[in-house]
């Protein structure tokens, strides 16, 4: 434990001493290293201990958040203080508070491996994008790995330890050829230690950002217009992440800020479409056994057959909703309150083979990978780019395009979703909101959306 | 121990760690954000933070280690943990430590007032740019947020050479997010403003700002693809600095990565568009004596009307080019080295006033909001962003439009900008005036 029981409960009991209705108090230690390569040589090696607690104290709608990185008890208890004088509420008086019993079990074991061994990763994703052709210019390749402890407690009793570990490969490849310069990359990451990154899959993955580099240098610019926009599943969830999952968010649903605000129970998207939230699925980057708040990890189907059946809720939305957590308070770091946040999240498959996904398409835009995006949750209006894009004419793929991008509505194109394939891609990302960064992964099968507007370069 | 003491302690274990040089960099951060929503606090937040990063080198490479456990056994791992990193990385004859400089310290931009004022009145502050918001138009009928937010950091930097520097510095600021609703239609609108004067934050300006912006958004509806004219007020064109900020450091340029590469004083934009970095700049809130690596801050002309005049540098990008660094080693936080980044970058403002250049539009697109401008391409400067705005038609506002897509390259939209007006304003580290962009097609239906 970060903390004896004994000093959490005096530290709890000094948040409450001016009154409100929960008092909480996460502890973290996190260790983190870093090796970047860039211009065929290793630049940086980074290595860092970053510990610290937040004491979050809720009072009707009012919340307060003390963060310190000072661990000791007098310091604690300072950073308690600070947030009942905050309050100002100046009544209740101390208050006992009993910590029920924290059974967590413990984390799989994951293969650390020592720097040695993860700069050799590093070298091998770098030899395989250079070797696969003159046109590469620059490859630029990034590990990460980082060991987060938290303990989590509460006025209501709850007291929750979790230990997880994360890695993350990146790759990014410049290729040119005269003045035309394009980027490719890939990404992976999961809640496991070297055991995700193999050596066959570490080449793979340079192979193919430097294959998606070289493919954009002979790509065609895109068209623009309105067309028929199939998402293979390789092309991973972003879309459902963005123009879906943000909105089902108990806070932007709370605001009256989301476009599926008083929609519970009501038809959201076309009966193909199943949309769930699994932080449990063994390995996945957004991971975990208990969320940031102790909440033991479940999975939640959001959207079944097209009808919505619930939102994420974490402790403070559930308690003003009236409905329970579903596990999804989640924080970047000790830095942060908690908010309702996404952890897995994925568009289930259905059964259309995703071959005949494109035979039966006409004219359109096949998207192989996204680029990054922004949606407004008030009105679900989306822009994302497209890394990887390819014609569809007559049934068939053929050109590769570059520079598209997809615009329309989340929820309009979720109505519209026609025909949805027997696979599942997932693809990493940090996910942002409020300032806040989660590591967290989404998938998707293939999917079309009969209409949605490409804007191509000009 | 106080910070400097901390910042020796530091660069005595690295050394005795087995570092051939090294530097400590202690930074303390504390912030304040005050939100409310409805007429009612909704989240406090206070923090306060420190730590330090160890920069070290040993036989020409360079090692790095961090700790926020402040203890001297926390330290002397970190140490220990540079000088082994340093033992994996490519050794580098540009890697080298500032050597000390005269410094200014009345750059140091801290307004006691900031931390003076009590938090009830800051909560007001927060409360009355909600209320100005919905006092400035009835159909303004939700509040996303209102806050009132303050940084204050305190800087200690040292190294081998006998660098030894210390600062202080702190900001303020005020947002606003609504939504304005009419006949079916809600739309979004935000205002924002930051300074380092406690006296100079105008909570109504800014709750009236976010309101003007919901409402004139009312009522948008696509348009056809067409050649518009684009003007690009303050608050868009600033996020175009965004995108262009790090093609214009060395580090991109030595790295391949920049599009202005090889581009030294050539016409990369139109002879009205002028580029300043400016650490110096009077009030800015990235001004500070120093950079983050202990060299002294300047003002530099990036581009000269139109033509590239020169990059942002840091110590290591300068030594790989035997030149001086521009005072741009900027970090964020201890956790990491300094990389080469903008302080206050601008567009330098012109005279024509906003409204006169509005005027002489025969078709355009008052350019509200940018959405995507982080999927820009920094490498080649691509971008294709969704748009929403207001028709300019023969110099007048006729209506509202969303769902529109605005694609190109952000040079050789640079090259297209016809005026620049006078009404320079600042979000954040980035400033431009409203700029106007000759005719390119707006995709739409």
């Amino acid at each position: 434990m970060l903390l004896t029981r004994s000093d959490v409960e005096v530290i709890l009991g000094e948040a409450l001493a001016g009154g409100g209705d929960l008092a909480e108090i996460f502890v973290e230690r996190r260790r983190t290293n870093t090796i970047s390569l860039e211009g065929e040589r290793i630049e940086k090696v980074n290595s860092g201990l970053d510990q610290g607690a937040g004491i979050r104290l809720l009072a009707g709608e009012s919340s307060i958040y003390v963060f310190t990185n000072d661990l000791s008890l007098a310091g604690l208890k300072t950073a308690a203080q600070t947030a009942a004088a905050a309050l100002a509420e100046g009544k209740a008086g101390r208050r006992l508070i009993r910590l029920g019993s924290a059974d967590d079990a413990p984390p799989p074991p994951v293969r650390k491996g020592d720097m040695r061994d993860k700069v050799a990763i590093v070298a091998a994703a770098e030899k395989e994008a250079r070797a696969a052709g003159d046109a590469i210019r620059q490859v630029m390749v990034s590990y990460g790995d980082n060991e987060q402890e938290i303990l989590v407690a509460n006025t209501n009793g709850r007291v929750a330890t979790d230990r997880r570990y994360r890695t993350t490969l990146v790759i990014n490849v410049v290729a040119g050829d005269g003045s035309n310069v394009q980027t490719g990359y890939e990404s992976l990451g999961g809640t496991q230690g070297l055991e995700l990154l193999s050596v066959d899959k570490v080449r793979e993955l340079g192979a193919r950002a430097a294959r998606r580099a070289l493919l954009l240098l002979r790509a065609r610019p895109a068209p623009a217009g309105r067309m028929a926009v199939v998402m293979a599943g390789e092309a991973g969830g972003t879309m459902i992440h963005e123009a879906c999952g943000h909105g089902l968010e108990a806070d932007i649903v709370g605001k009256e800020m989301s476009v599926y605000a008083g929609k519970l129970g009501q038809r959201v998207a076309s009966e193909l479409v199943t949309v769930i939230d699994d932080p449990t699925l063994p390995g996945k980057y957004g991971s975990y056994s208990c969320d940031d708040e102790g909440t033991p990890a479940q999975k939640t189907v959001l959207i079944e057959n097209g009808i919505l059946k619930t939102y994420m809720y974490d402790l403070e939305w559930a308690r003003r909703q009236g409905k329970s957590s579903t596990g999804n308070g989640r924080r970047q770091s000790f830095h942060f309150p908690p908010i309702p946040r996404m952890s897995n999240t994925y568009l289930a498959p259905g059964d259309v083979h995703p071959e005949e996904i494109i035979a039966r398409t006409e004219r359109g835009l096949l998207v192989k990978r996204m680029g990054g995006g922004q949606v407004n949750p008030t009105t679900g209006d989306f822009v994302f780019e497209v890394a990887e894009g390819y014609l569809i004419e007559r049934g068939k793929i053929t050109v590769p395009v570059r520079g598209a991008t997809l615009s329309g509505n989340g929820p309009q194109a979720l109505m519209a979703v026609d025909l949805v394939g027997n696979d599942l891609g997932f693809a990493i990302g940090t996910c942002g909101k409020d300032g806040q960064g989660v590591p967290v992964s989404d998938a998707q099968p293939t999917i079309r959306i009969p209409e949605l507007v490409v804007g191509g370069l000009l | 121990m106080n910070p400097q003491e901390l910042v020796q302690a530091g660069i005595q274990q690295a050394e005795r760690a087995g570092a051939d040089q090294a530097e400590a960099f202690f930074l303390e951060h504390s912030s304040l954000t005050i939100e409310v929503r409805g007429g009612r606090l909704e989240t406090l937040r206070q923090s306060k933070e420190c730590g330090i990063g160890l920069r070290v080198l040993k036989g020409g490479s360079l090692g790095y280690a961090f700790t926020s456990d402040l203890s001297s056994r926390a330290l002397a791992d970190a140490a220990r943990e540079a000088v082994a990193n340093a033992g994996y990385v490519a050794p580098d004859p540009a890697r080298t430590l500032p050597l000390p400089a005269t410094t200014d310290p009345s750059r140091a931009q801290h307004d006691p007032v900031i931390s003076d004022v009590p938090i009830s009145a800051k909560i007001d502050l927060a409360l009355a740019i909600e209320r100005a918001a919905f006092a400035e138009d009835k159909r303004v009928t939700k509040s996303e947020r209102a806050a009132y937010e303050e940084v204050e950091y305190r800087v200690a930097i040292g190294n081998s050479h006998g660098l030894q520097v210390s600062y202080r510095g702190n900001f303020c600021g005020g947002y606003a997010w609504v939504v304005a609703e009419a006949d079916g239609d809600a739309e979004t609108g935000s205002g924002l403003a930051y300074t380092t004067r406690f006296g100079e934050l105008d909570p109504e300006a800014i709750g009236r700002e976010a309101a003007r912006e919901a409402v004139r958004l009312l009522g948008a509806k696509p348009i056809s693809t067409q050649k518009l004219a684009l003007v690009l007020p303050p608050q868009t064109a600033s996020q175009l600095l965004g995108i262009l900020a790090p093609a214009l450091t060395a580090e991109a340029v030595q790295k391949k990565r920049s599009l202005f590469a090889g581009r030294l004083g050539e016409q990369v934009a139109s002879d009205v568009v002028t580029i300043v970095d400016d650490g110096t700049l009077p009030g800015g809130i990235n001004t500070s004596p120093v950079d983050g690596e202990g060299v002294p801050t300047q003002r530099t002309v990036l581009v000269s009307a139109g033509v590239l005049e020169a990059f942002l540098h840091n110590s290591y990008t300068a030594a790989k080019e035997g030149t001086r660094s521009t005072g741009n080693g900027m970090r964020s936080s201890f956790k990491g080295a300094p990389e080469v980044g903008p302080t206050n970058m601008f567009f330098v403002p012109g005279q024509v006033r906003p409204e006169d250049l509005l005027a002489g539009v025969d078709k355009g697109l008052y350019v509200c909001d940018l959405l995507g401008t982080h999927t820009a391409n920094p490498i080649s400067g691509d971008f294709s962003l969704g748009a929403t705005g207001i028709l300019i038609e023969k110099g007048r506002f006729t209506r509202p439009v969303r769902g529109v897509v605005i694609a190109g390259n952000v040079v050789g939209l640079l090259k297209e900008v016809q005026a620049v007006a006078s009404d320079l304003r600042f979000y954040l580290g980035f400033g431009s005036p409203t700029l106007l962009v000759q005719p390119l097609t707006v995709s739409g239906e």
